[in-house]
């Protein structure tokens, strides 16, 4: 059966406008830096096997390259209009008021664009007189260069999509300039009406890394702090040696997504579940399951897989807000399920032994699995039946689709075998699924698919990489104004029984799963909590698994929801929107935080008896 | 002047709260301020708040911290010629020397800093590099078959590893564990606090008894905040300063001792080295001074180094 997979988006390629051969060329760039972090891993760890040697810097090449995508995917984000938003509220108001609503929040996301642009020139200024190399001589401010530029781009790009007509563009600017002046004037007075407005240019439809990036220059100013802090946050948040496995688990996931995996692995688990009441919910959580915790990148699944289980959910009649919601939901269940990145990722900064980790969260992933199940299925219409599927289909489905089954092999076979580091893993994962969708399933053509997946997936992390960058720098404000520190203290002082205190955290991991990504979740909080939990009698290795069960929960709340915003993306509708749908998941899920945390023999059974 | 503007000092450090390090900066402050004035103030970010060494210092450059107690990985940030006193294995014997040696070249490495715009204010020690394995090795060559880690944000490490005739294996910090346990590296070259703080001993439970190379550290503040201050806050601040750092240095000295008893009581295995090997040791590592030596260390540090070691030992 050869499977014919819909393009996710039809990324520009066209030849239009009066810039195209520049926005080709940009293209072009960013699939090129995207490819050589793919290469160069791979090639450094040929070469370290074999002769024993390696690249010069090539971690460090790596992780320049996950700054250069970050900032390039971002602009071209920028210049399609789909740098990701909250806001819907502008679509509320009356007609005559909507155009004017749209202008401000532009203006406002320019202002912040533009004093991003000035920080990161200030920034980029200091670096060049530290006068450290990248490598091979090539001085580091050249790639740190990116930053100013590109958010100098985007600020130009949120003026020129802010109106159709010269003159409406040229009022966003003129307003823009205006509150560029009066920001200026205010000085250290700036935080209050600063913070005010951001907020405000939020709900009318502003981007959402200008509510971070806006909320911590704001912030900042108050203090009297240089700004340039927050470029050096995003720089050192992209710099970190553990993100390049976010765009190359991406990457490989946007193969497979964009190749006919989806379809192959719809029919493996149809043909495997389809038998059971309630069967599509069934298929629905199992599988975006399954694909997030393969691909370590719960976002591509909303995108790969949202496409395919609509239509199944509509089939049976599951009503259209519930179906989003399962299926949103749904793709934060990996983060549990071995052997998903995070769990990897906590191991190594809570210094506890990564086998332990995975067993630990072998019960609780399949706890929170059934419950997300349960809930699927009690939404689902009564009458609809299942599908009968007799052996042979169930053979044939999975052994057209053995090479996808064999991803967790590669991925967790090279880390086994003690050839690769995980960030390698991740450009190995990712060159097998270009290699599997390219040359042995033939679902992507090299030159007509390729560079349109590699721009999609660039643009998507770009937007991504530029929100989690301005968190960081949020989050720095809380460490600087030592607001983290004080509330540490007043923990350690305030609470003495432990099952207050577990109750306590669990409401301040949903405050962090609030604001922050997973990854930089993990490695911010993680070395805070771990010695309180320990004072209070908790094991580091259940408190892991109570942690990430909490990111999960995070994946689904607003401000930095990542499957909202993919699925926000993926569904066409307004991220509100989607966050009321995946309300009852969250709901279930929350249930199922509270049993994984005070139950602790649920994560802590399966170490033990191993151990013994 | 007699009343100088309050200044407001704010220093990074990857020591954890409470710790000694921690404490005997706190108590430093406490002397400054009271000599500095009225509405002067010190926050200490522990635990690396504010990011790793590197961070810590791109955070000086832009002027969100205005100090830090750094080890070599921050201070080569500032300048690179520090990293000379480790980038030479087995040079020194004992502490003494280093001593020695640093208090030689102090004048020479703190003008250095200060031309790039930072004030040295004391010295400290983190520790000896020793070395951790997954199996046992005694000689020079025990090691050639093992996978070595060097730091990805040191080359010259690296450069170092290969003229021994090793397999380095570059890697950041944060793989450590997981590559010892996968075997994607064989040996750990590190202190026995860090190596204790970060669980090598689990997958490397042995370690040779052999101080390859000494880590030291140093408190630095920008000069843009030293001149902001009073004299009499910049005396005191040396004066607490100075006796901050002979505590840390005493302290570094007993957490070696208490690092290694205490990896021991899980399960480390220390490989013991006769005279014999320590000079088989000696005589290998020196034999690839001279590729250090104008290369990866300028060569008249390198001299100077050599000058002052042989100065010492003649006098002793
Ligand atoms: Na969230
Ligand atoms: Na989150």
């Amino acid at each position: 059966m050869k499977t014919t997979p819909t393009p996710i988006y039809d990324a520009p390629s066209e030849r239009t406008g009066h810039w195209w051969r520049l926005h080709r060329g940009e293209d072009v760039v960013l699939s090129l830096v995207l490819g050589a972090m793919v290469l160069l891993p791979l090639i450094e760890i040929l070469l370290r096997s074999m002769l024993s040697v390696g690249i010069a810097n090539a971690a460090t090449l790596v992780q320049h390259g996950v700054l250069m995508v970050g900032m390039l995917g971002a602009a071209v984000a920028a210049r399609e209009g789909r740098l990701l938003a909250m806001g819907g509220l502008a679509s509320a108001l009356p007609a005559p008021l909507q155009r004017p609503a749209r202008m401000f929040a532009a203006a406002v996301a320019m202002a912040v664009s533009a004093t991003l642009a000035d920080a990161s020139l200030a920034f980029v200024a200091v670096e060049r007189e530290g006068g450290n190399l990248l490598a091979y001589g090539v001085p580091l401010w050249w790639a740190q260069a990116v930053m100013p530029l590109g958010f100098a781009l985007i600020a130009v790009r949120i003026a020129v999509r802010s109106g159709e007509t010269p003159r409406a563009r040229f009022v966003t600017v003129a307003l823009a300039a205006g509150l560029w002046l009066l920001a200026q004037a205010a000085g250290s007075g700036v935080t209050t009406p600063g913070l005010i407005l951001v907020l405000f240019a939020a709900a009318l439809g502003a981007p959402v890394f200008m509510v971070l990036g806006g909320a911590a220059l704001a912030l900042f100013a108050g203090d009297g702090l240089p700004l340039a802090a927050i470029p050096l946050n995003h720089y050192q948040l992209t710099v970190n040696p553990s993100l390049p496995a976010i765009p190359l688990f991406t990457l490989a996931g946007y193969f497979l997504a964009e190749g006919g995996a989806p379809n192959r692995l719809i029919r493996v688990f149809r043909a495997l579940f389809g038998r059971f009441r309630g069967s599509a919910a069934v298929v629905t959580v199992l599988l975006t399951a399954f694909f997030t915790s393969f691909t370590g990148a719960s976002g591509v699944t909303i995108l790969a897989l949202g496409g395919l289980l609509m239509p199944l959910l509509a089939g049976v009649r599951y009503p259209e807000r519930a179906g989003i919601g399962l299926i949103t939901s749904g793709s934060s269940l990996g983060v549990l399920i071995p052997p998903a990145l995070p769990l990897i990722l906590y191991a190594i900064i809570a210094r506890q032994p990564i086998e332990t980790m995975l067993l630990a969260a072998v019960l609780p992933a399949m706890a929170m699995t059934t419950l997300l199940m349960l809930l699927g299925i009690w939404r689902q219409p009564k009458e609809a039946c299942g599908d009968r599927v007799d052996r042979g289909e169930t053979l044939a489905a999975v052994n057209a689709a053995k090479w996808e089954l064999a991803i967790p092999l590669v991925t967790f076979g090279g880390l086994a075998s003690g050839l690769v580091t995980p960030t390698e893993t991740a450009a190995l994962t990712a060159l097998y699924a270009f290699f599997i969708e390219v040359v042995i399933y033939r679902d992507l053509s090299l030159r007509r698919d390729v560079p349109r997946v590699m721009t999609e997936c660039g643009l998507l992390v770009g937007g991504i990489i530029l929100i989690l960058g301005m968190a960081l720098g949020f989050t720095n404000y809380l460490i600087d104004a030592q607001i983290t520190e004080q509330v540490s203290d007043w923990v350690q002082s305030s609470i003495t029984s432990p099952w207050v205190f577990l109750l306590a955290l669990n409401l301040v991991l949903l405050l962090v799963g609030a604001f922050m990504d997973i990854f930089s979740a993990i490695i911010v909080v993680t070395p805070l909590i771990v010695p309180i939990g320990k004072a209070f009698g908790i094991d580091p290795v259940h408190l892991g698994i109570i942690f990430l069960a909490n990111m999960e929960l995070g994946f689904l709340t607003p401000p930095v929801g990542m499957n909202l915003f993919f699925a926000s993306y993926r569904f066409g509708k307004p991220v509100g929107e989607v966050a009321r749908a995946v309300l009852p998941a969250l709901a279930v899920l929350g249930a199922g935080v509270l049993l994984i945390t005070y139950w602790p023999a649920l994560s802590l059974f399966l170490p033990r008896l191993v151990a013994h | 002047s007699a009343h100088a503007d309050p200044v407001k000092l704010r220093l990074g450090t990857l020591a954890p709260k409470n710790s000694l390090y921690h404490r005997v900066l706190l108590e430093m402050g406490d002397a400054w301020k009271k000599a500095q004035g009225d509405g002067s103030g010190i926050t200490i970010f522990t635990d690396g708040a504010q990011g790793g060494e590197t961070d810590t210092v791109k955070r000086m450059r832009i002027g969100q911290l205005n100090g830090g107690l750094l080890s070599v990985v921050g201070l080569r940030e500032i300048e690179p010629s520090v990293s000379a006193l480790q980038t030479m294995p087995l040079m020194f014997r004992n502490w003494d020397e280093v001593d020695y040696v640093r208090e030689k070249m102090r004048p020479s490495i703190e003008k250095k800093f200060y031309d790039k715009g930072y004030v040295v204010l004391s010295w400290g020690d983190a520790g000896w590099v020793r070395f951790f394995s997954r199996e046992a090795a005694t000689h020079p060559a025990d090691f050639k078959a093992m996978k070595m880690f060097t730091w990805a944000g040191e080359p010259e490490q690296m450069e170092i590893m290969k003229a021994l005739g090793y397999q380095p294996v570059s890697l950041e910090t944060s793989d450590i564990l997981p590559a010892l346990q996968t075997g994607l590296i064989d040996v750990v070259p590190a202190t026995p606090y860090y190596a204790l703080a970060a669980q090598f001993n689990g997958p490397a439970p042995h370690m040779l008894d052999l101080d390859w190379a000494p880590i030291v550290g140093a408190l630095v503040v920008t000069r843009k905040a030293w001149d902001a201050m009073s004299p009499a806050g910049q005396n005191t601040l040396r004066e607490a300063a100075a006796s901050a750092g002979d505590k840390m240095r005493a302290n570094a000295r007993i957490e070696v001792d208490e690092a290694v008893a205490a990896m021991i009581k899980r399960g480390l295995k220390v490989t013991p080295l006769t005279p014999e090997l320590e000079a088989e040791w000696r005589r290998f590592a020196a034999g690839i001074y001279p590729q250090i030596r104008g290369k990866l260390v300028p060569a008249d540090t390198f001299d100077e180094v050599s000058r002052f070691l042989a100065e010492y030992r003649s006098r002793k």
